[in-house]
């Protein structure tokens, strides 16, 4: 038995080192600069009717790539996780309409300005608001980090307004045009797309307190990048690339353009399940992987820890205690942002986003995995134990033999509640930016809007996984029960 | 067989406390070869405490436990070992309901490696017949009557061929019509020379069966002697009044 363990820790630490190892292996390849960019923030950073991830930034980044000659890989994480990702040496730069300010200044290195854009108020069409003054009393919603964010909240106190703020674009604008917010802030260029493309806003202010788009790294990290970027830039802006970049999202043809596409969609239930059915079952391809791969590593971290928990071992118990204690306690979204951003800053070493979230879970589902499995060996009458042992049966083979079958009946519901709960916590993980099923329906509302419609279809896909799952597991249990 | 080597178990001075109760107070015990001894008296007074002692179950306290040559009070000795020479009958049965009658009989030769599979098994079904339960190889425990149960748990104790064998209180859970059939298997154990503690409150047992009968109260040993000291003339008033009590139940 004691070897059984000791073979089911190797098992576990064999599968987490190959993970490592495969990610750091690549890194060692010839460089490709990971970019990070924003997924809702049209027109600078969006996704295409086809699914691509396009706009002012992504065009022009890949032209700038094409120019000075090197390879990029672009990471559509949104803003918030590309922001982050820079500062933790995930990714090597962020473009994604980040204006440069003092505060940024301290974490990153901005290259030559490639936008200049000034910050409007949008509210509702109805709306009897026309300027800050006739917002005192009222609720403005804000989006999470942005330019937009801090000028508002620069004028707060003096117009006397409350705020929320969001992580998506969507989310801010659908506040407002439900009418729980009276106004939103954003970048002029970003508010006047989104109105075209059918936000049912307006805006009644003009662009004000201006800031600057440029591309960022870590603060003394990557200067050639840095150096790369200006150069490109500068090419483009001579042979008129620059321009037609701009034009072809904020000219006048494109603007009707939009339009028209989007009048054209389909926008029933059905229609979006047709249009959108390769994405969302990408995304529920990586919701599986995710609930999978982690079920069988949470398992076996599981048993490990319970085991540790009721051997007359008292550095065991405490130890396995301990690491309970912790993970349980964390909140899955705290430790998901902690790996993947706060590991490799104290390690050096990057870790992809799938695999931090792979961590996660494990690490979480493990703990309560474990909780349960000592509970259920608990749960099995002394005298089981004693009657073994007094056999002669060392204390592995009673636990292997005895033991663990009696107690496995006692943890099976436990385990099909534990798997459910592992499926629907991998939705937590689109905050690491990683494109499982949440993820996915996120990124299609940004660019159709189409919020009530998205989550019903989202949310009927997890309903029916998460049957199957439990026929599956009840099926597995009458087995095992037979 | 010399005088020393013909005692399987030696107690000298045993004290067991739980945290600060004081359960067992200093026992001496010496049991001999192909002896059966019963032991008696009040629920509480440390019989149980007093058994599992012996195959270290308890942790004692103080006090030096010799068993066949092996002292087990030496945190060096090998238990697991020790262990296979004394079998063990609880009071509740402790048979593994996830395994057949036949499993539970055969699990321990096995994985020990006592006994190859088929050689194993022939032996358990042999000690099956032995116990009067031949036909409920294959059953689960669960479909078993107590009395049926209580027999696979000394059949599965035997197939260890141990040397002592530990009956703590094995008709105390049981109908009354299921008592007799256990008493029996005991008795043709005994009459085959087996060394045996027993703690019953079978007094019809022990008068027949025990070679010594030790009295306990109070976690001391307050009287012993053959079933005619203790049954007829008990000097101890202490055991007077337990027999009083019992017998006229
Ligand atoms: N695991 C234990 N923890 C604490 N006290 C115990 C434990 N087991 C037994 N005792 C106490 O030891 C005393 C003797 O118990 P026991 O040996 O079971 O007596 P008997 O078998 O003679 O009825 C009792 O007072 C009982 O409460
Ligand atoms: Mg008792």
């Amino acid at each position: 038995m004691r070897k059984k363990l000791i073979w089911f820790a190797l098992l576990c630490s064999t599968v987490f080192g190959a993970l490592l190892a495969t990610n750091s292996a690549s890194q060692a390849a010839e460089k490709t600069y990971t970019i990070g960019t924003d997924i809702t923030y049209a027109p600078f950073d969006f996704q295409g009717a086809n699914g691509q991830y396009t706009g002012i930034d992504i065009d022009l980044i890949k032209a700038i790539a094409k120019a000075e000659n090197i390879k990029i890989q672009l990471k559509p994480v949104g803003f918030n996780a590309a922001v982050q990702a820079v500062e933790a040496n995930q990714m090597d730069g962020v473009i994604a309409g980040m204006t440069i300010t003092n505060e940024r200044k301290q974490q990153f290195d901005f290259s030559d300005p490639y936008y200049y854009a000034g910050e409007v108020m949008a509210v509702t069409k109805d709306s009897k608001i026309k300027s800050f003054k006739d917002l005192r009393g009222k609720h403005v919603a804000l989006k999470v980090g942005t330019q937009g964010a801090a000028y508002a909240k620069s004028i707060q106190k003096k117009y006397g307004f409350t705020i929320t703020e969001f992580d998506q674009s969507n989310d801010m604008y659908n506040d407002v045009v439900t009418g729980n917010s009276a106004a939103a802030f954003e970048d002029y260029p970003v508010m006047a797309y989104g109105i075209q493309n059918g936000i049912d806003l307006k805006i009644v202010t003009k662009p004000a307190a201006g800031g600057n788009y440029a591309f960022a790294v870590k603060k003394g990290e990557n200067p050639e990048l840095l150096t790369k970027f200006n150069k490109g830039l500068k090419t483009l802006k001579k042979n008129g690339q620059y321009d037609k970049i701009i034009a072809k999202y904020l000219g006048k043809d494109s603007v009707a353009k939009a339009t028209a596409t989007a009048k054209k969609q389909d926008n029933s239930l059905w229609g979006l399940v047709k249009q959108n059915h390769s994405a969302l079952l990408s995304g529920l391809l990586q919701t599986l992987y995710l609930t999978v791969i982690s079920i069988i590593l949470a398992t076996i971290l599981g048993v490990i820890f319970g085991l540790m928990q009721v051997v007359p071992a008292k550095w065991a118990n405490w130890t396995s205690s301990t690491l309970i204690y912790i993970f349980r306690g964390m909140p899955l979204l705290v430790l998901a942002l902690f790996i993947y951003i706060g590991v490799p800053n104290l390690t050096g070493n990057k870790i992809s986003a799938f695999i931090a979230g792979i961590i996660t879970l494990t690490l979480n589902e493990g703990a309560y995995t474990a909780a349960f499995v000592s509970g259920g060996i608990r749960a099995v009458d002394r005298g089981q134990m004693e009657a073994a042992r007094s056999l002669g049966l060392p204390y592995g083979k009673a636990m292997w033999r005895v033991i663990l079958p009696q107690g496995v009946k006692i943890m099976i519901p436990s385990f099909i509640n534990q798997f459910i709960i592992t499926l629907k916590d991998t939705s937590i993980l689109s905050v690491i930016g990683i494109l499982e099923l949440t993820q996915t329906g996120k990124i299609i509302i940004a660019r159709n809007l189409q919020g009530f419609k998205v989550w019903t279809i989202v949310a009927i896909m997890y309903i029916v996984i998460i049957t199957l799952l439990t026929w599956l597991s009840k099926a597995v249990e009458r087995r095992i029960n037979k | 067989m010399s005088a020393a080597e013909n005692n399987r178990v030696i107690v000298t001075d045993l004290v067991k406390n739980y945290g600060s109760n004081e359960v067992l107070k200093g026992l001496n015990l010496t049991v001999k070869n192909n002896e059966v001894v019963c032991m008696i008296g009040p629920s509480g007074s440390g019989k149980s405490t007093f058994l599992r002692c012996l195959n270290k179950l308890e942790d004692p306290t103080k006090g030096k436990i010799v068993i066949d040559g092996y002292d087990i009070s030496d945190s060096k000795t090998n238990m697991n070992k020790v262990r296979e020479g004394i079998g063990m009958v609880f009071q509740h049965f402790n048979l593994f309901p996830n395994l057949t009658v036949l499993e539970n009989v055969m699990l321990a030769p096995v994985e020990l490696k006592k006994a190859d599979k088929a050689v194993a098994e022939k032996e358990a079904r042999a000690l099956l017949v032995d116990v009067g339960l031949a036909e409920k190889a294959d059953a689960y425990p669960a479909s078993l009557s107590g009395g049926q149960e209580q027999r696979v748990a000394i059949a599965r104790a035997l197939a260890m061929h141990p040397d002592i064998m530990l009956f703590d209180e094995p008709t105390s859970a049981l109908d009354p019509e299921m008592v007799g059939d256990v008493l029996d298997v005991m008795k043709k154990l005994a009459k085959q020379g087996m060394t045996m503690i027993v703690v019953t409150h079978e007094m019809g047992f022990a008068k027949e069966v025990a070679d010594r009968v030790v009295f306990m109260a109070d976690g001391h040993i307050m009287e012993e002697g053959n079933p005619q000291q203790i049954f007829d003339h008990p000097e101890n008033p202490r055991t007077q009044e337990f027999l009083r009590k019992v017998l006229n139940a």
